[in-house]
C-alpha cells in the first residue's frame, strides 16, 4: 500500500492568474522517481478534516526536479489554499507517484505523437512532452490544446520556449473558446466535429502513433470519438481524466447512538438508490445481512483486506472488528469495511452509494 | 465546458483514468470484477504448482512452470490497481489458502466459496498430467473469450494490464494444446466431459442481475450467454484436431 512521504515546498509561482507551479524535493527522494504523466495525492487537514487531492507532476524525467501545476478551482479548499497561502518552506504530505497516462519511451523510436490537453489538463501532457522530446530524439509531438481565452493558458510560456528548442519535432495548436483568431479552425470548442477538421487540414492523423487526451468528460468522450473514427483504437489512445467535480466528501459524521437494546437493531440499507430497512443481529455483520436479505451487496475477500464491501454509516453505531484496508481518515467520515461490522446501537443506517 | 455526470460520461463510452474519479458503486462493481480476476489466477497458478512434477518430460514441466509463474505476475498486476484503491495488497496475497480444492465430485455450480472470489471452477482439483492439460486449454480458451471484455473495460489503467496479460494467457492456451498432442492417455475424453460443463459455468448464469449496471459502467458488452456461445465453438475446434468431442448439451 501506498505511503505518505514528506516534501519540502522549494519554490512556487504563478503560471496564470489562478495556477501554481510548485517545485518541490522530498524527504525519501528514491520515493519519487516518477515517469512521466504520473500525478501525487496530497492530503491535508482543512478545519479537522483530512481532504486529499491529486495533482499532475508537469517536469519533464530528466530535469531532476518534481513539480506539480494546481490550478484553483471555485470552492475547492486545497486548491485555493495552494493558490492562496501555500509558500516557499512549507513542508507537503504526498504518496508515490501513480497513474499510467504514459507510453515507454524508445529512444530509436520515429513517432509521431498526439497530444489534445484542455485548461489544467496540461500538467501531465507537458511532462510527456518534455520527457518524449528528450529521450526520443526523432520523434514528433504535436500538442493540440483547448483554453478559454488567452490569459488561461498555463505554461504558454514554457511552451513557446520548447517549440524554440525542438524546431521541426513540436507544434503546438492553441484552440480558444472565446477569443476570436486569424484562423476560424481556431476557435470555439474541442469537440469531435473539430477534430475531425484538425484532422483534414492541419494533423496528419494516419502517421500518429499514439494519441494523449487529458481533460473534462465531454471533451475526452469527442476527441475519443474522432481518434477512434480515424482508425486509432483504445491501445493507442491514453487517457488521464481531469474530472470536473471529484466525488463529494461531506464532513458529516456517523453520530454516536443508543447502545444496542437486547431487541436487535433496524438497519437502514441502501444500496443502487433503493433503501430497505431490515432487522439484523449484532452476531450478522452488515454484508451478511444484506446478503441475507438479497441484496446484492459488493464484496469480495471477506476478510477486511480488500476494501470492495466499504459502505458508509450515516446513523447510528457499528463496531469494526478488523480493518486493513480503510485508512484512518476514511473511517473518521464513517467508512466501515462492512463485512467486519456489526450492529451496536439499536439503529443503523448505511449507505453503499456514497 | 458544462459539467456532465460521470454516469452519463461512462454511459457514453468514456474512461476513468484514477481512484480519485469513480463513483462509489463502480468502484465496488470495479474491485469484485478485479477481485475475481486476482483469486481465479492465484487459485489456477496454485493448483497448477502441483502438476508440475507430473509432467511427463523436462519441456512439459518446464511449460507447468512457465504457467505458474506467469499466472501468478497476472494476478500481481491487477492486485497493484487494487492497491491504488485501498486494498492491502501483502494481506491479500496471502488471506486465503489458493490450493485448496473441493473433492472432485462436488457440484457447486456457478457459486463461490465463501472467503474468495475465485471462479467455480478453480475450486475442483486436478487429476493427474493430462487432465491439468484438458483443463488448461478449455480455461485457456474461456479466458481468451474474456479478455476480449476485459482488454476495453472502462478504467483504463485495467484496460492496459489486461492488454498486457491477454498475449500471456493466450500463449498459456497454446502451451496446453501443445501439450494436449503429447499426451496421449487414453481417459483424455472422460477429462473433457469433466471439465467442458464446468469451464462453461464459469462465464456465468444466462440471467444476470448485475448485467445493465456493468453494462452501463463500461465494464461489460456481451452477455455471459454469448461469450459462451463464442467459447464453445472455439473450444469445439480445438478438441477436434485431438479426435476429442465436446460433450453434448
Amino acid at each position: 500500500m501506498a505511503r505518505f512521504h514528506k516534501l519540502t515546498v522549494t519554490d512556487i509561482h504563478k503560471t496564470i492568474r489562478d495556477a501554481v507551479v510548485v517545485t518541490l524535493k522530498p524527504d525519501d527522494p528514491a520515493a519519487f522517481d516518477f515517469t512521466q504523466g504520473q500525478y501525487l495525492t496530497f492530503r491535508r487537514d482543512f478545519d479537522g478534516q483530512e481532504l486529499r487531492r491529486s495533482y499532475s507532476i508537469c517536469a519533464g524525467r530528466d530535469e531532476g526536479i518534481l513539480q506539480v501545476g494546481i490550478k484553483r478551482v471555485e470552492d475547492g479548499a486545497f486548491s485555493t489554499w495552494a493558490n492562496e497561502d501555500l509558500k516557499t518552506g512549507d513542508t507537503l504530505e504526498a504518496m508515490e507517484p501513480m497513474g499510467s497516462f504514459f507510453i515507454p519511451l524508445e529512444p530509436g523510436a520515429n513517432r509521431h505523437y498526439l497530444g489534445f490537453a484542455g485548461g489544467s489538463g496540461i500538467t501531465p501532457v507537458l511532462s510527456i512532452i518534455k520527457t518524449t522530446l528528450a529521450a526520443e530524439p526523432a520523434s514528433q509531438f504535436t500538442l493540440v490544446y483547448a483554453n478559454k481565452a488567452v490569459n488561461t493558458i498555463m505554461f504558454r510560456e514554457e511552451l513557446e520556449d520548447l517549440k524554440n528548442r525542438y524546431m521541426g519535432r513540436f507544434n503546438v495548436i492553441h484552440i480558444l473558446e472565446s477569443d476570436a483568431q486569424e484562423i476560424d479552425l481556431f476557435t470555439g470548442l474541442v469537440d469531435e466535429e473539430k477534430c475531425a477538421q484538425l484532422f483534414k487540414h492541419w494533423i496528419d492523423i494516419q502517421h500518429v502513433d499514439t494519441a494523449f487526451i487529458c481533460g473534462p468528460e465531454p471533451m475526452m468522450l469527442g476527441i475519443a470519438r474522432a481518434l477512434r473514427d480515424h482508425g486509432l483504437d483504445d491501445s493507442r489512445i491514453k487517457f488521464e481524466l481531469f474530472a470536473s467535480a471529484q466525488p463529494g466528501r461531506a464532513p458529516k459524521k456517523a453520530g454516536k447512538a443508543a447502545k444496542a437494546g437486547n431487541k436487535g437493531t433496524e438497519a437502514v440499507i441502501t444500496l443502487d438508490g433503493a433503501s430497505r430497512t431490515v432487522s439484523m443481529n449484532g452476531q450478522t455483520s452488515i454484508l451478511d445481512t444484506a446478503l441475507e436479505n438479497q441484496m446484492d451487496a459488493p464484496y469480495a475477500c471477506k476478510a477486511g483486506v480488500c476494501s470492495t464491501c466499504r459502505c458508509k454509516v450515516l446513523e447510528g453505531e457499528v463496531d469494526m472488528v478488523a480493518n486493513h484496508a480503510l485508512e484512518d481518515y476514511e473511517v473518521e467520515q464513517g467508512y466501515v469495511l462492512s463485512c467486519q461490522s456489526f450492529a451496536v446501537s439499536d439503529k443503523v443506517t448505511v449507505d453503499f452509494d456514497q | 465546458m458544462t459539467d456532465m455526470k460521470i454516469e452519463d460520461y461512462l454511459a457514453q463510452g468514456g474512461k476513468l483514468t484514477n481512484p480519485s474519479n469513480v463513483p462509489a458503486r463502480y468502484r465496488a462493481e470495479l474491485m469484485r470484477l478485479m477481485a475475481t480476476f486476482v483469486d481465479s489466477e492465484l487459485a489456477g497458478a496454485a493448483g497448477f504448482a502441483d502438476v508440475i512434477n507430473a509432467g511427463p518430460g523436462i519441456k512439459e514441466r518446464i511449460a507447468a512452470a512457465k504457467i505458474v509463474m506467469e499466472k501468478t505476475d497476472n494476478a500481481d498486476k491487477v492486485l497493484k490497481i487494487m492497491g491504488e484503491f485501498g486494498a492491502n495488497t501483502e494481506k491479500y496475497a496471502n488471506h486465503h489458502p489458493w490450493a485448496d480444492r473441493l473433492p472432485r465430485d462436488a457440484d457447486i455450480g456457478t457459486n463461490r466459496t465463501e472467503g474468495d472470489m475465485r471462479l467455480a471452477v478453480f475450486n475442483y482439483p486436478l487429476a493427474g498430467w493430462s487432465d491439468a492439460v484438458v483443463m488448461n486449454l478449455l480455461m485457456g480458451l474461456a479466458v481468451g473469450v474474456q479478455m476480449k471484455e476485459f482488454t476495453g473495460i472502462s478504467y483504463a489503467p485495467l484496460a492496459e494490464a489486461f492488454r498486457e496479460i491477454a498475449p500471456v494467457e493466450a500463449r498459456h492456451a497454446e502451451l496446453a494444446a501443445e501439450g494436449l498432442e503429447r499426451t496421449s492417455a487414453d481417459n483424455r475424453q472422460a477429462s473433457v466431459d469433466y471439465w467442458w460443463p464446468r469451464v462453461a459455468a464459469s462465464f456465468g448464469k444466462d440471467v444476470s442481475t448485475r448485467a445493465t449496471q456493468l453494462e452501463a459502467y463500461g465494464l461489460r458488452k456481451a452477455s455471459n450467454a454469448d461469450l459462451r456461445e463464442e467459447w464453445a465453438a472455439t473450444a469445439t475446434k480445438a478438441l477436434e484436431k485431438f479426435g476429442l468431442t465436446a460433450p453434448k448439451g
